[in-house]
């Protein structure tokens, strides 16, 4: 009896640590899960606020997949998730302004959306693979630049500069159920990304992201593992530009595109913990808490936020380059070292 | 007379042998040419002196970023937030001469008004180099050498957005700007009416420039400067202080920039985000030619201005970045180093 009990929490054990959820994970997940029914966080204004930052929390874990794993900072993020957002906007179309009425059903759209990213992200993990980190970064770039200069410019499709407002996913004016569908998101992400990371595969990623040469001398493939990483990256943004596109049911290509919002998810995702993945989940809540706070505190101060991010991003790269998941990871084996002469 | 033809040969066959080692250079210039040409044909020719002018700014601006590039290894991503400091210090100083100037007219100190401007932009941009380099380069270079390039260049747009946005908070997001910086009718030139400031901006950028190439040719602390680039500890070895030729390199090429910001306000008005064409466009010359190629990028520079001026000819204003943009993306696969070739050590590798 006692054996098979140990042997099921070895097992649960695995499979937490497979799916990169430690016991203090769960709490947080669970923390999360009830938040919006306990009364500060119940009232749909602040619920806004819980929603955003679950959608930049999961960001900030796929853009970890890329610039923590093989090192290459994904500058046309923002840009790709533009593409799911504007795929999945347009498929639902049923409007007049636009050339095209096919009104698929934004569940389905979303998907076709994310695949759509994912499409791109295989293009760009081709374009970039011969190129090592800042060429990478720049090339990157510059895909972002066309990619938001080919939103403002096919008018037809996307309405230009005056934007496009797609249908949203539920009737309800609730932000309820949109909570839970951007935690679920959140979570899907992190776990497919812990997968692939704690798998073979994400040995071959950290290896090419450490050193190229060496990881391709010893027999990994950096075709595949570069252009799988950026597809699967790319997929989960298009999938989060869908979800944008039918929650803010508003949205111009400088809203969503722009290299600044790749640089907010930049930001979250180092200040997080490069190479970490949940490092961004950490901080993306109490950060969108702490800016929507000072920007309804101090509206006469604008983008104020975006100066704070760049402060804190300049301190955590130059001071404590692992952010915070890398402090909590060495404060934890501190504990761990301070406990373990007590049991023997 | 035979020796003549002699020189004449050699040099004709060093040509050939170049051209056939660096095939894409001489293929750049005569598309370059070409699409001189069509312009000139299509949009008449005051289309490729607008060219030639931004082309002129476009190499200043490239110059600075490339500079730095080279003999820091920091890929400057608020090379165009150090122009729109250059654009508003010379609105600050220019301005309020100008109204005095209305009142009181002088016509000595209206020439000399915009010069002030210019000085200041300079100024202000040489100092903010020096603050950000020892603020935020220098901690992080004395901390680690680990992945450089890339943590350099995030540092940079973490500084870049700081800056656009202190500014919108500091002065708001109103455009500031000035319709002309000297009262002078236009000069003719057959067809073409240049007004003095487009021709100013030009001639400013190429004194710029040929100081720039007095400075790092002739003068020991260029030497230092090109010393570094080369090899950091080979420099440090025979005394030059490394700390104080980056600090040096980095605010010469901000002041650059401020320069340019400064020179093409009657442009670019001054706003918080002025600065992301002049920044695409600076990275474009660079990508062009090659990383820390100083004096291709004063070639590149025109490259670009003409392959800009063409996509608004032919194409449309609103394409304005995404054929670039695409041009550049195929320079970036076909020759990742650049068609003139890159000199920087230690990029690729990074």
């Amino acid at each position: 009896m006692i054996k098979s009990t140990g042997k099921a929490s070895t097992i649960a054990r695995t499979l937490m640590s497979r799916t990169g959820f430690s016991s203090s994970g769960i709490i947080l997940i669970a923390i999360l899960a009830v938040l919006p029914f306990i009364p500060p966080f119940n009232s749909e204004y602040i619920l806004r606020w819980l929603v955003v930052g679950a959608f930049m929390a999961a960001q900030a874990v796929a853009f970890d997949l890329t610039a923590g794993f093989i090192n290459v900072v994904n500058f046309g993020f923002a840009a790709i998730l533009g593409v799911g957002a504007y795929t999945s906007a347009i498929l639902a179309n049923t409007g007049p302004h636009i050339i095209v009425q096919p009104g698929i059903s934004p569940w389905i759209g979303i998907f076709i959306g994310a695949f759509a990213s994912a499409f791109l992200g295989f293009i760009l993990g081709f374009l970039t693979l011969r190129l090592r980190g800042l060429y990478a970064a720049i090339m990157a770039w510059f895909v972002g630049i066309a990619l938001l200069g080919l939103a403002r410019t096919l008018t037809p499709l996307t309405r230009g500069s005056l934007g496009m407002s797609p249908p949203s996913f539920f009737d309800t004016p609730s932000n309820m159920p949109y909570y839970y569908l951007a935690l679920g998101m959140m979570i899907t992400i992190y776990i497919v990304t812990k997968l692939v990371t704690t798998s073979h595969i994400g040995l071959a990623f950290k290896a090419l992201g450490q050193n190229f040469d060496a990881a391709r001398a010893s027999g990994i493939n950096p075709t595949f593992y570069r252009v799988f990483n950026f597809t699967l990256s790319c997929f989960f943004a298009g999938l989060l530009g869908g979800f944008y596109a039918h929650y803010f049911v508003s949205m111009t290509p400088k809203a969503i595109m722009h290299t600044s919002k790749s640089v907010e998810t930049l930001a979250i995702a180092f200040i997080g913990g490069r190479g970490f993945l949940w490092g961004g989940i950490v901080v993306a809540f109490p950060f969108v808490f702490l800016l929507e706070y000072l920007r309804s505190a101090l509206p006469q101060l604008p983008g104020i936020h975006i100066i704070i991010y760049g402060v804190l991003m300049i301190l955590v790269m130059i001071y404590y380059p692992n952010g915070v998941a890398g402090f909590i990871t060495e404060l934890k084996k501190k504990l761990w070292r301070l406990r373990k002469p007590e049991k023997t | 007379m035979k020796e003549n033809t002699e020189v004449l040969k050699t040099l004709g066959d060093s040509i050939l042998e170049y051209i056939k080692r660096k095939p894409a250079v001489p293929g750049a210039i005569a598309v370059t040419v070409v699409i001189a040409i069509i312009i000139g044909i299509a949009g008449g020719p005051a289309q490729v002196v607008n060219a030639i002018v931004a082309g002129g700014m476009w190499a200043l601006l490239a110059t600075g970023l490339t500079m730095i590039l080279g003999v820091m290894n920091v890929p400057n991503f608020f090379h165009g937030e150090s122009f729109m400091v250059g654009a508003y210090t010379a609105y600050f100083i220019f301005t309020p001469i100008h109204l005095y100037l209305m009142d009181n007219p002088n016509k000595f100190l209206s020439t000399i008004a915009p010069f002030a401007g210019f000085f200041a932009a300079a100024v202000i941009g040489f100092i903010l180099g020096s603050i950000l380099e020892k603020l935020v380069f220098y901690p992080l270079r004395s901390k680690t050498k680990e992945r450089w390039v890339m943590n350099s260049f995030l540092l940079t747009v973490g500084v870049s957005y700081i800056l656009s946005n202190g500014v919108n908070l500091v002065l708001g997001p109103n455009f500031r700007g000035i319709p002309r910086y000297w009262d002078v009718p236009p000069i003719k030139f057959f067809t073409i009416r240049l007004t003095v400031d487009r021709l100013f901006a030009f001639f400013l950028a190429m004194v710029v420039l040929l100081l720039l190439w007095y400075f790092m040719g002739k003068t020991r602390t260029g030497r230092a400067i090109r010393a570094v680039s080369q090899d950091e500890a080979g420099a440090a070895m025979v005394g030059i202080n490394i700390n104080n030729i980056h600090t040096l390199t980095f605010s010469l090429g901000t002041s650059m920039a401020a320069i340019a910001g400064a020179a093409l306000l009657f442009m670019f008005q001054a706003y918080p985000t002025v600065g992301l064409r002049p920044l695409y466009y600076a990275w474009y010359v660079v990508m062009l030619v090659g990383l820390g190629n100083v004096s291709a990028a004063v070639v590149g520079g025109f490259i670009v201005a003409f392959l800009q001026t063409a996509t608004q000819q032919f194409f449309g204003i609103e394409w304005g970045e995404v054929v670039p943009t695409v041009v550049m993306m195929i320079v970036l696969i076909v020759a990742p180093s650049g068609i003139f070739g890159s000199e920087v050590k230690g990029i690729q590798e990074q």
